[in-house]
């Protein structure tokens, strides 16, 4: 009997394994194909059928992307949209939610649950009024028009997830910071903005990779080649007949990996950003 | 004295919260309550390119609904949105409560695991789309190539440009983008469960399939309620996985209501029907998200 068990539990564990590392396989996978490909030379990219290992590896996609090509203005483009959406989202949520955290106020259990609402709305319904109202004030095709546009979709959750992070701090230590002769505004900057400073990253974090990888309103929203933004660059490689894969997952890799690296650094501030306000209420 | 000091007595201390609150306000105001006013008042406008450059736009009560109805191809897509949000949150939700139980239990290189596996979730949606599209290829693309060498598939097939695989396809795609963040929500979840009662349940004797049903899965309960809603959501936004994939081909087999809404008005340049028909869609995720909100005030009682 007892040997049963332990003979189960053997298998189970065994089990475990390859599923764990299947998942892992299967995840994983797709990246593997876009590196390698970005690697191969272009002899090797239509080769039938397509090996599974690269023979021979070369930058040559790299230079080609970098050097010629638009891609360091797009990702510039993409950087002061997500640089400036991430000041502007950090700031509003961050006195925003410390307000309906602490105080009770005409609107304070009202404004929470407006700003869950503000992001389930099906981005096309946003699209249309944004679309005329910028053509009326002749905003298309401007990158601050795009950084409205992703406030919109960006900040209710901002404000909802900073709301949570609030609910955590100790508001004692405001009081005690103003025992000692600071006002409700400094003790705010001094005291709890530092001790706030997981669910900022948390929602800087969030809105980062929210603007970085924005894609529908960008497409609708921008007409002009210079005003691309990566994501949107990456979409025009694709060619009606032909399309120049390697260049095309080079710029996948490179467009990807800012993203990765931000996230696999701040994680663990992610995933308690989401425990504490998106999960907790 | 600082300048902020006017906070502190009367009427500043009484402003004070509201103006905390102000900036976020004004924005939200402006950005979503406002816009998404205007975009349910265009559905019943008669709203195209041309009348807006002439400012002739009227009102024409349901007309636009009416016309959506008569279109065919919006039975279609609503055949593929209900297919489309159907096979994706029973996958997702199934294979991240999976990975979630499995990534719970002490396993070597659970860290590593655990990034591997949420890899697809982090990464742009626009880049894992096209990689997926190149892998799809069907002349020289890698899931072809594997299916025939496992024996799956005689010869290559392309998947994307069927009319009988396609939606399945993104939906392929989709599901292998979207579990992560189901996983890491229940895996929160699981990690948050007390110790001893776990212990409880073992001393009780509950192992197993039991001990899931009985145990793990009523204290996950709502965490898994949240992430069932979000992943519906986002299942129903879902715009970029089937436009740069299939643009909704071949002949609306992966036409979903999103994007059909976004052909209405940005191909067929009639604005009206297409806030028409999204209006039909925000009154379903108003629906699904009341629900989301009286089950985070449950909670919140509890």
């Amino acid at each position: 009997m007892q040997e049963e068990i332990v003979g189960v539990r053997r298998w189970n564990r065994v089990l475990l394994h390859i599923g764990l590392w299947c998942a892992f396989v299967w995840a994983i996978f797709p990246f593997y194909w876009m590196v390698v490909t970005s690697l191969r030379p272009e002899s090797e990219l239509f080769a039938r059928p397509p090996a599974l290992f690269p023979r021979e590896l070369t930058l040559q996609h790299y230079t080609e992307l970098l050097l010629g090509g638009q891609f360091w203005r797009y990702a510039l483009n993409s950087l002061f949209l997500t640089l400036v959406v991430t000041g502007l989202s950090v700031l509003t949520s961050l006195t925003a939610g410390y307000a309906l955290a602490r105080y009770r106020f005409r609107g304070s259990t009202v404004l929470p649950a407006l700003m869950l609402y503000g992001q389930m709305f099906p981005a096309v319904l946003l699209l249309i009024p944004f679309f005329i109202q910028f053509r009326a004030l002749g905003w298309n095709d401007s990158l601050w028009a795009l950084v409205i546009v992703y406030l919109s979709y960006m900040l209710p959750l901002c404000v909802w997830l900073m709301r949570g992070f609030f609910a955590q701090v100790p508001f004692s230590l405001e009081d005690a910071a103003r025992m000692d002769g600071c006002t409700r505004w400094q003790a705010f900057w001094i005291v709890i903005v530092p001790m706030a400073r997981p669910g900022i990253i948390a929602v800087a974090t969030w809105s980062m990779i929210h603007a970085w990888n924005e894609f529908l309103f960008a497409a609708t929203l921008i007409t002009s080649a210079e005003k691309r933004t990566l994501p949107l660059g990456l979409n025009g490689l694709i060619g009606q007949f032909t399309t120049d894969w390697g260049v095309l997952m080079a710029g996948g890799v490179l467009t990807a990996l800012p993203i990765v690296v931000v996230f696999f650094a701040l994680q663990r501030h992610l995933v308690s950003g989401l425990g504490a306000g998106g999960v907790k209420g | 004295m600082p300048w902020s000091a006017v906070f502190e007595t009367g009427r500043g201390e009484r402003l004070y919260p509201y103006l905390m609150v102000l900036p976020a306000f004004i924005l939200v105001m402006a950005v979503v309550v406002y816009p998404v006013i205007s975009g349910i008042v265009s559905g019943f406008q008669d709203l195209t390119l041309r009348t807006l450059s002439r400012g002739q736009v009227t009102f024409i009560g349901t007309r636009n609904f009416e016309r959506v109805w008569a279109d065919p191809v919006f039975w279609t897509a609503l055949r593929n949105t209900a297919w489309w949000v159907g096979a994706n949150v029973v996958a997702q939700m199934l294979l991240g409560l999976m990975l979630a139980l499995m990534l719970n239990r002490p396993v070597r290189a659970r860290s590593w695991l655990r990034a591997g596996i949420l890899l697809p979730w982090v990464v742009p949606s626009v880049v894992a789309v096209l990689t997926w599209r190149w892998m799809y290829d069907p002349t020289v693309g890698i899931v072809n190539e594997l299916l025939v060498r496992v024996g799956v598939l005689k010869d290559y097939f392309p998947f994307l440009g069927d009319v009988g695989t396609s939606l399945w396809a993104v939906t392929v795609e989709s599901i292998w983008k979207g579990t992560p963040f189901v996983m890491l929500l229940l895996l929160a979840a699981l990690q948050m469960i007390p110790r001893s009662v776990m212990e409880a349940a073992a001393m009780d004797g509950a192992h197993g399939w039991r001990l899931l049903f009985f145990v793990v899965l009523p204290q996950i309960r709502l965490a898994f309620a949240i992430a069932l809603i979000l992943t519906l959501i986002l299942t129903v936004n879902n715009f970029n996985a089937i436009w740069l994939m299939t643009a909704g081909g071949p002949l609306n087999s992966s036409e979903t209501l999103f994007t059909l809404a976004y052909r209405y008005g940005f191909e067929r340049m009639n604005l009206g029907m297409a806030s028409a028909l999204a209006t039909l869609l925000f009154v379903f995720l108003v629906a699904v998200t009341t629900v989301y909100l009286y089950l985070i005030r449950m909670r919140e009682e509890a």
